[in-house]
Formats: structure tokens, C-alpha cells, sequence
């Protein structure tokens, strides 16, 4: 079962950030561009936050700030009232476990190996492989409902179950805090549910989840709590029941849509959408980009 | 070997279930080393000390040191005049002829200790490079620091009125090599291809440098500096060797202690980052070391770069997917090394083949299939 | 200048000929005949001057004076004069006029078949094949010049058959620098074979030892006239695909719309390449960065219409390769330096710049 032992005390917050790249980044563009300025979050304990939002709106940028990736320009983000600037690096690895977008195995890990891991931030040079570890690494294995598979090579497995792995060795760190960057952006709708029931028991097992999501209907379905970004600010946040409405989804996005309600889980659904008739300066530029962007 | 766990995936996987009660017992008592590894667990005052040693690993190694003994011995023995094993042991342990004594004392055996030394430190620094830069044609060769290295230690050797000690001067040309690429490709992109064409112009330059260097003087001079632009275990300067058999041995040491680090590190920044590595520093680290491996390996033997690239190659299909096979990279590469050499010296005997040419048309085709394998790995 | 004004794969400067914008269109025109004349002259400045300026003892000013036929100052014309211009720099800089401009338009033409900016003969071991194919042939026991241009053509067209033959594996090609590396595997591989052949075979190391490390040091009128041939007909074949090459660069649906034949011109094209490289190999030896360079500063300079690339590779081909011989001759004097030193020290900073550019354009 989940282990459970962790108190779950209103956990991550950031006040006022700034996040920027600097210019040594070759593949970034506009160097000492900041990406995020002025930015107030605080993330409920023991619930799923989405982050929804536009390309290029900073998502992930918040994401990587929260878990340090990033140093602030300014501000700062807090880790049970702690700056995590100031939380060593191992300690930090203990208390939040990140899953970045962008995840990559040597050839012929399997997911064990994988899974194992996780338990690095709780290892010593000489403190290898204790009781603990192995026993944590079989309930992340069972949590991700992979122990059937421990011994498989991940280059061996669909996306969602190899997703799915990556999520188990963040749980595996047994932190009480879980953010992960688009977990579900490279797959299919079945494979999405997989990772998204997963988020759910991990919430439910008593841990923070935040989640970056592109799809605004899982979001709101998955998530306890939306959190919708628009060029580096947030504009909204609250319940996805209560934040999602027409006028919402014109900003971020610029379409029109008629909202529906799930007749199961009450949950905001778009229909009808079109893009709106005069979608403001920002997105018309974000339209263009992309379209260059497709025909290269 | 472990064979446990399908026992039950229904529920949410628990595991005292049916079959594996007897299993879930024993563990109560016995920690279960994960598949493929055994623990070694050492009682100390407080908290018990607990190793793990990935078996597949520890057996390429043994394998690999059995087969450089071999080769060793071999190398030993034959050459323009071929000793019997018994001859050459005996001149070995000083009680052989005067003639076999010196032939094994004088000639083979620094010539012996020079391939594995240089093998080692090409290769392990080959590996650590392929880690930090996660690709594997990005090796110190193709990057342009083996050239760097050679100009600077040429350009002692010519006498552009310095006369430091070549391994001075192949450090700093391997430092000078290594800032220019990075500085100029703009960090490590994604990837890193970008980076190793980057490192393949510096290396351009360098080599032109060279030439250019070796065009200037005269034939005496240019001779005693040909070896440099080959690489060739002919003209080891004795001191470079030392220098070199030191660093290499503090070099494994180093590289040990970062070896959690770089295993986590070939994910990606971000995930190493969220596991509690600081991947700067220990990127930092495994830059310096790998550096200053090659510039001490030229300094001994000259660009013979594709070592860097069989060896650590060669490791990582012996050893498992686990971890880096720091270790594993510098027995294979003395390994190749050793051979190459010997294949070299007795090939067209009494001709003798450069080993950096010899390396060069083992580690073309090798390179070629890295390049063009079938990635199975779908982005 | 790191970044090219492209979008995507159109290629702007041919969208600009459309008549629909005439007045730039006219003006961009004129200033690009004003930047062809200056070029030209450039060239004949760079040819003056490896005429009159060398590692002997035939200093400028007699060299001057045996052109004009007066003397001038206290230098007159000699018979040593004369026989320096005439056997040895005339020769030479003829030579280096068709090296330059073989290698200019090879790598021009490479860059559009491979659509990579970085496709460079000397970078994708076409040099390195026709060196070895050479090589082969000298082991093997062959002397004949105009044996030897065939047989490093031959060379050339295994070289080219290899990396582009690659490039369809495993999408090597999409990836340009993945191409590159390719190359340069290549080209080291069959350079350590022929050091080894060499090693073998002290006659023909002898023989082609200073061919090896490419230079226009001595090379004769006959050598000219042995590639001859092979350029005029590399000429033609080159007059014919322009246009179907420019096409390709919209892509291969939209040349197929514009009623040409995308294979066979592909084909063709690298037969060119082969032609072209194989022949400069034969006479100068291998010399990279040529056809990176030259190509580089065409489309700097003149956009990228792969017509407009050719014309100007004609002009600027030359003039790196007698520039770079000129500096190979200045600067250790007595001695000379190999000329791929010199094209390696001025390639290798433009290799460095095509790849720092941000995003790598797509020919």
C-alpha cells in the first residue's frame, strides 16, 4: 500500500518569483527574457493542482522554479516556510520529487532499476541497500500497479507503463510533495487515464500532487485545484468547477466554447469551440509563431 | 538471482499474498539484495554499512583484467626476437640473460606499462566525457582536446622558446581545447550533437596548428615530433609516464566517488537535479578529471583518441545498464590498448604500425555503427 | 552573420524574383553586380600576386618586370624570372583557379543534395575516398596522371555513395550534424587507411607524400590538362541542373509539380561532386573546407538561389584556394606550408559559426 507516514502540512509556496533564462542557454531565445515575473502561488496540501495554460506561458518554467531548477531573479519559493535555496541538495530530494517533461534511460534499464533510482537521496556511499529501500521499492513498484513488470526493459514498454515507471521512482522518494511536467502530453487516451488514476491514488494516499497538464478537459476532471497561466502570471485559480468559464477560456486560449457540465463527475467540458472572433494581440502572435513554426 | 515479485498484481500490489508468504518471511530476517546484485553488509559501531555490487559488472571486470594479464604476458614475449613465457618470466623476475633482461626490463615492460596507463586514461576519460556531454560519440578525440593537447605538447617539443615539460603543456592545451569548444557551442545543447561539430572545428584548427608548427622546423626536430601526430607508444618520455600512472590511479579514486552522481546524471539534468545531485558540481568534476586524463595520456603517447571511444563501447556491453562502467572503461581501454599496440608491432614486422593508426581503423567502424544503428528508442 | 534570413524550408531570395516585387527586386539586383565586380577584381588582384610573390628568390618587383617586359627601378626581367612565371607560378595559379572554382561549385552542389549547410567534400570524406582511392592504386602499382584523376573520381563517387547512402539510413540525414559526423568518421577512417597502405609501401609513400597533405606546390600545365576534360563536362552537366536544383530546394512534391525529375537530378548532381572533387584530389590532393566556405559567403552574399551560389562559387572558389596557396607560401618561407592547413584555419571558425547559428537552415 501507499506509505502514508508522511504529515501532509500545507507544503510549497512562492512569493513575488521571477524566472528567467540566462543567455549561456544556446537554445533559448531572447536571453535575460524573464518568463515569469511577480508570481504569487501556494499549493494545497494533499490535493492534485493542475497548471494549465497556453504554449509558452510558462508552465514548466514554474514548475522547474518550484523545484529549484531554476534560481529565482527575485523572490522566492518555501518549502514548509524554508527557502529552498537554502535546503542542501540531497535533503531537498527527501521532501519533493520532480518528474521533468523531457525523461531519457540508458538502453536496458529495467524497471526495477529505474525504480531504484529514486532511493539514491536516501543512500549513503555506505548505507547502499537497507531493509527500507527494499521495501519501498516494492510498493512503488505495486502503487504504479507495475510489479508484474519489475523486470521488463523499459525501451520494452508502451509510453503510458513507461510513464508510469518514472512516476514510480519519483514515489519511491517517498516525498511528501510531487510535481510532475506533463506526464501525459506524449500519450493516448488510454494511456492518459493510466497516468491520471495514478495521480489520483498517489492524492489520495495523502500526498501533493502538482501536475502540469496541456488538456484542459483532464485537468478539470483530475485535478482538485486549477491553476490557469497566461504569459508568465497567473489569472485564475481555484476549484475547476469555479474557475473554468467562457470568459477564462477566451483569455488563455482564445476561443469561444459552450461549457457542459460531466454528467457523472460535474466536472467543466468544452463543446462547440471556435476560435473567438477577435482573439487579443498575444495569442493572434502565438497563432503566427506556431504556424512558422509547423511549416519548417 | 531474483525471481519474485509477479506474485500478485491485483489490489494495489500487496504482496502478502498466497505464494510469496514464505518469501515475505525470509525478508523479515534477510535484506534482499535487488536482481543481479549481492550485498555486502558490514557490521560497524552504530549503523550497519551495507555495499552493493552489481554482479554482472564485477564479473566483466574480472574478465577484463584476466584478459589484459593475458594480453600483458603475450606482449611480454613476442616481438622482433620471441621469448618462451618461461624465459621471459624468469628475465622478469631478474634471473633471466642479460640480453632477455634487458629486452623485458628496458624495452617491453615500460612500453607495457605505458599502453595500459595511457589505454585506461583515454578511456576512462572517454567515458566520463560520453556521461556528462550523454552522447556517445563525444569523446575528448572528437572534440577537438586531444588536438589541443598534441599542438601545445608539439609546440614544447619544437621549442617555440618554452621548454616546460610536454604533460604541462598538454594540460593547458587540453584546457584551452575544452574552453574553446564549450565557449563556442554554447554549453552542452541537447543532445550534444551540436557541440561534438563544434569540438570537431576546434580540433580542425588545432590540427592545422600543428602541421603548421611541425612545417616550421627542421627534419631532425619534425621526426622527434611525428610520433605527437599519430600517437605511438615509441617515444614515452618516462616522466610523462609517471606523472600519468599517478593521475590515473587518483583519477579512478575521483571518478568512484562521483560514480552515484554520473549514474543519475545519463537521465537528464532535471532528473538528476530532483534526485539530490548537484549537477554542476559533479559535472564540474568529471570535466576536470576527464581533461586532465587525456592531456596527461597525450603527453605520453599522442592522439590516440579512439580509445577513448572502444573502451568505454566495450565496458558498457560487458557491464549492465546499471551503472557507468568507470572501472570497466579503463581495463577495456588498457585492453585495447595493449593489443592494438602489439597488433601494430608485430603486423608488418619488422615494420612497426603507429598504435594511433591501428586504433583509428578499429575505431572507424565502430564510430560508423554508433552513428547509423537503428535507435530503438522511440522520442 | 551566423544566421541565414530563412523560414522553414522557401527559400526567400526566390520568392523575391517574382515580379510581383519589382523595385527591390531591381535594386538588390544592381548592388549584387556592383558586389560581383568587386569580387572579380579581388580575383585578379589574388592572381597578380601569387604570381609575382613566391618562397624563391624571384622577388616582386623582377616579377613585375618580366610581366610588363620593362624593367622597373633597378629590377629587370631575367631568364630565371621568366622561368619562374612561366613553368612554375603561372602554372600554379592556374591550377589553383580550377581547384578553387571544382571545389567551390562541388561543395555548393553537395550542400543542395544533402539540403545541409554543412555538407562539405572535404567534411564528408569525398576527398578522403578519392585519397585513398589513389592510394590503392599506387600500392597497386599505377603512375599515370590522367590514370590517377579518373581513379580518384572513382574514389569520390564511393566516398559520395557512402555518406549519402548513409544519410537515408535511421533519418542519419534529417539530422545534419549527425551527417557531418558521419563524414568525418569517414574521412578519419580512410585517412588511417592510408597511412597504413602507405606504411606498407615505402615507393608509393614517397610518391604522393606531399600530395597527401594538399598543396599546389609545383604542379604543371599537364596536370591542368588531365582534369580539363572532366571539368568541361561537369560544366555542362552543371548548366543543366541549376534550374531543377534551384526547384528542389521548395522541396521534392513541389519540383515534381514543376515537371522535373528530383532523382535524376539528384543523381546527377553527384556525379558532378564526384567529378569535380576527384578531379581537384587528383591535382592538389585532399583539401577540406573549401566547399564549406565558399558556399557560406555565396549565400552571405547573394541569398540562397542555388544558381546564384554556382556563379559566385565560380568567382570566390578561386579565390580562397590562391589566397590560402599565397599565404602557404609566405609564411615559412623557404619552405611552403600544406594548403589544407591553411583552409583548415580558415574553415574551421565558418564550420563553428554554421553551427553556433541557432536554428541550422535547411537547403
Amino acid at each position: 500500500m501507499m506509505p502514508t507516514h508522511h504529515p501532509t502540512s500545507a507544503p510549497l509556496s512562492a512569493h513575488d518569483l521571477e524566472l528567467g533564462y540566462g543567455h549561456g542557454n544556446a537554445g533559448r531565445g531572447k536571453s535575460q527574457h524573464s518568463v515569469i515575473e511577480g508570481l504569487n502561488i501556494s499549493l494545497p496540501a494533499g490535493q492534485v493542482t493542475a497548471i494549465v495554460g497556453p504554449n509558452g506561458c510558462g508552465k514548466s518554467t514554474l514548475l522547474a522554479g518550484l523545484a529549484r531548477l531554476h534560481a529565482p531573479r527575485r523572490g522566492a519559493v518555501h518549502l514548509d516556510g524554508q527557502d529552498i535555496q537554502h535546503i542542501p541538495a540531497k535533503e531537498l530530494a527527501r521532501r519533493l520529487a520532480l518528474l521533468p517533461q523531457e525523461t531519457h534511460a540508458p538502453e536496458g534499464l529495467t524497471v526495477a532499476e529505474l525504480i531504484r533510482f529514486g532511493r539514491q537521496p536516501h543512500q549513503g556511499f555506505l548505507q547502499q541497500w537497507s531493509r527500507e529501500d527494499a521495501r519501498v521499492v516494492e510498493s512503488a513498484l505495486a502503487a504504479a500497479n507495475l510489479t508484474a513488470l519489475a523486470d521488463r526493459t523499459l525501451d520494452a514498454m508502451s509510453g503510458g507503463q513507461r510513464q508510469r515507471a518514472w512516476i514510480a521512482m519519483a514515489i519511491a522518494q517517498q516525498t511528501p510533495l510531487l510535481l510532475l511536467d506533463e506526464p501525459t502530453s506524449a500519450l493516448d487516451l488510454g494511456h492518459q487515464l493510466e497516468v491520471f488514476e495514478l495521480v489520483r491514488s498517489l492524492a489520495a494516499a495523502g500526498k501533493t500532487v502538482v501536475i502540469v497538464v496541456h488538456d484542459l478537459d483532464s485537468a478539470c476532471r483530475f485535478a482538485d485545484h486549477l491553476v490557469a497561466m497566461q504569459a508568465g502570471r497567473i489569472i485564475a485559480e481555484g476549484r475547476p468547477k469555479d474557475v473554468v468559464t467562457t470568459a477564462l477560456l477566451r483569455e488563455l486560449y482564445g476561443i469561444d466554447c459552450t461549457l457542459l457540465s460531466d454528467p457523472v463527475t460535474g466536472s467543466p467540458i468544452l463543446a462547440n469551440m471556435r476560435r473567438a472572433a477577435t482573439p487579443n494581440a498575444d495569442n493572434g502572435m502565438q497563432a503566427s509563431s506556431q504556424a512558422c513554426v509547423s511549416g519548417a | 538471482m531474483d525471481t519474485s515479485s509477479p506474485a500478485s498484481t491485483t489490489g494495489l500490489g500487496d504482496l502478502s499474498d498466497s505464494g510469496s508468504s514464505a518469501d515475505h518471511r525470509q525478508q523479515a530476517d534477510v535484506i534482499r539484495p535487488p536482481a543481479g546484485h549481492w550485498r555486502l553488509a558490514l557490521p560497524m559501531a552504530g549503523n550497519e554499512a551495507a555495499l552493493l555490487i552489481d554482479r554482472r559488472a564485477l564479473v566483466a571486470n574480472l574478465g577484463l583484467l584476466l584478459a589484459l594479464l593475458i594480453l600483458g604476458a603475450l606482449s611480454l614475449c613476442l616481438g622482433s626476437v620471441t621469448l618462451s613465457p618461461l624465459a621471459s618470466a624468469r628475465a622478469l623476475f631478474g634471473q633471466g640473460s642479460a640480453m632477455d633482461s634487458f629486452l623485458i626490463h628496458e624495452l617491453r615492460l615500460p612500453r607495457l606499462a605505458a599502453g595500459i596507463a595511457t589505454g585506461g586514461a583515454f578511456a576512462l576519460s572517454g567515458c566520463l566525457m560520453q556521461t556528462l556531454a550523454r552522447n556517445r560519440l563525444a569523446t575528448p578525440g572528437i572534440i577537438g582536446i586531444d588536438n589541443g593537447a598534441t599542438a601545445f605538447a608539439v609546440a614544447s617539443v619544437v621549442g617555440l622558446g618554452v621548454s616546460l615539460a610536454p604533460p604541462a603543456l598538454a594540460l593547458v592545451g587540453a584546457a584551452t581545447a575544452t574552453a574553446l569548444t564549450f565557449g563556442l557551442a554554447g554549453g552542452i545543447g541537447t543532445r550534444g550533437y551540436r557541440f561534438i561539430v563544434a569540438g570537431i572545428g576546434v580540433g580542425a584548427v588545432f590540427g592545422a596548428l600543428t602541421q603548421l608548427m611541425l612545417a616550421r622546423v627542421d627534419i631532425d626536430t619534425a621526426n622527434a615530433a611525428y610520433p605527437w601526430t599519430v600517437g605511438s607508444l615509441n617515444a614515452r618520455d618516462p616522466v610523462s609516464l609517471k606523472v600519468l600512472e599517478v593521475s590515473l590511479l587518483i583519477g579512478l579514486l575521483l571518478s568512484r566517488r562521483i560514480a552515484q552522481a554520473l549514474n543519475v546524471l545519463r537521465f537528464s539534468d532535471s532528473v538528476a537535479a530532483g534526485l539530490g545531485i548537484q549537477v554542476t558540481r559533479c559535472r564540474r568534476w568529471a570535466l576536470m578529471l576527464s581533461v586532465s586524463l587525456t592531456a596527461l595520456a597525450v603527453s605520453v603517447a599522442g592522439p590516440v583518441g579512439m580509445v577513448a571511444l572502444i573502451g568505454p563501447e566495450l565496458a558498457r556491453h560487458l557491464s549492465s545498464p546499471r551503472g557507468v562502467p568507470l572501472v570497466g572503461s579503463a581495463l577495456a581501454g588498457a585492453l585495447v590498448m595493449v593489443s592494438a599496440d602489439l597488433a601494430g608491432r608485430l603486423m608488418l614486422a619488422p615494420l612497426e604500425i603507429p598504435v594511433g593508426i591501428v586504433t583509428a581503423v578499429i575505431g572507424g567502424p565502430v564510430l560508423l555503427w554508433i552513428l547509423l544503428r537503428p535507435t530503438r528508442k522511440v522520442p | 552573420m551566423t544566421r541565414h534570413p530563412r523560414g522553414g524550408s522557401l527559400a526567400p531570395g526566390i520568392i523575391n524574383q517574382t515580379p510581383a516585387d519589382g523595385a527591390p527586386r531591381g535594386e538588390r539586383r544592381r548592388a549584387l553586380t556592383v558586389t560581383v565586380m568587386w569580387l572579380i577584381a579581388a580575383l585578379a588582384l589574388l592572381c597578380l600576386t601569387s604570381l609575382l610573390i613566391g618562397a624563391g628568390e624571384v622577388g616582386p618587383l623582377t616579377s613585375l618586370a618580366t610581366l610588363v617586359g620593362h624593367p622597373i627601378g633597378a629590377a629587370t626581367g631575367s631568364d630565371e624570372a621568366r622561368f619562374v612565371m612561366t613553368e612554375l607560378r603561372g602554372p600554379r595559379t592556374l591550377v589553383g583557379l580550377a581547384v578553387g572554382a571544382s571545389l567551390g561549385i562541388a561543395g555548393a552542389l553537395l550542400q543542395a543534395v544533402a539540403r545541409n549547410p554543412l555538407a562539405e567534400p572535404g567534411l564528408l570524406g569525398v576527398s578522403a575516398g578519392s585519397a585513398f582511392a589513389i592510394a590503392v592504386a599506387l600500392v597497386l602499382g599505377a603512375s599515370a596522371a590522367t590514370l590517377r584523376v579518373s581513379v580518384a573520381q572513382l574514389g569520390a563517387v564511393c566516398g559520395c555513395a557512402f555518406v549519402l547512402g548513409a544519410s537515408r539510413l535511421n533519418a542519419v540525414g534529417q539530422d545534419p550534424i549527425r551527417l557531418v559526423l558521419t563524414g568525418a568518421v569517414l574521412s578519419g577512417l580512410l585517412g588511417a587507411l592510408t597511412s597504413l597502405l602507405l606504411l606498407m609501401d615505402q615507393r608509393a609513400a614517397d610518391e604522393i607524400r606531399f600530395w597527401l597533405v594538399g598543396s599546389l606546390a609545383g604542379r604543371r600545365l599537364a596536370d591542368l590538362q588531365a582534369i580539363l576534360p572532366s571539368l568541361a563536362l561537369a560544366a555542362t552537366i552543371t548548366l543543366t541542373i541549376a534550374r531543377p536544383l534551384s526547384a528542389l530546394a521548395l522541396g521534392e512534391r513541389v519540383a515534381v509539380g514543376l515537371g522535373h525529375h528530383p532523382r535524376r537530378v539528384r543523381l546527377l548532381a553527384i556525379a558532378v561532386v564526384a567529378m569535380l572533387v576527384g578531379a581537384a584530389t587528383a591535382v592538389a590532393g585532399p583539401i577540406a573546407f573549401v566547399g564549406l566556405v565558399v558556399p557560406f559567403a555565396a549565400r552571405a552574399i547573394a541569398g540562397p538561389d542555388i544558381r546564384r551560389t554556382l556563379w559566385l562559387a565560380l568567382i570566390l572558389g578561386p579565390m580562397v584556394v590562391i589566397a590560402a596557396d599565397i599565404v602557404a607560401r609566405v609564411v615559412v618561407a623557404p619552405s611552403e606550408l600544406s594548403l589544407g592547413v591553411i583552409t583548415a584555419l580558415i574553415g574551421a571558425p565558418v564550420l563553428i559559426a554554421v553551427v553556433r547559428s541557432r536554428r541550422l537552415p535547411t537547403l
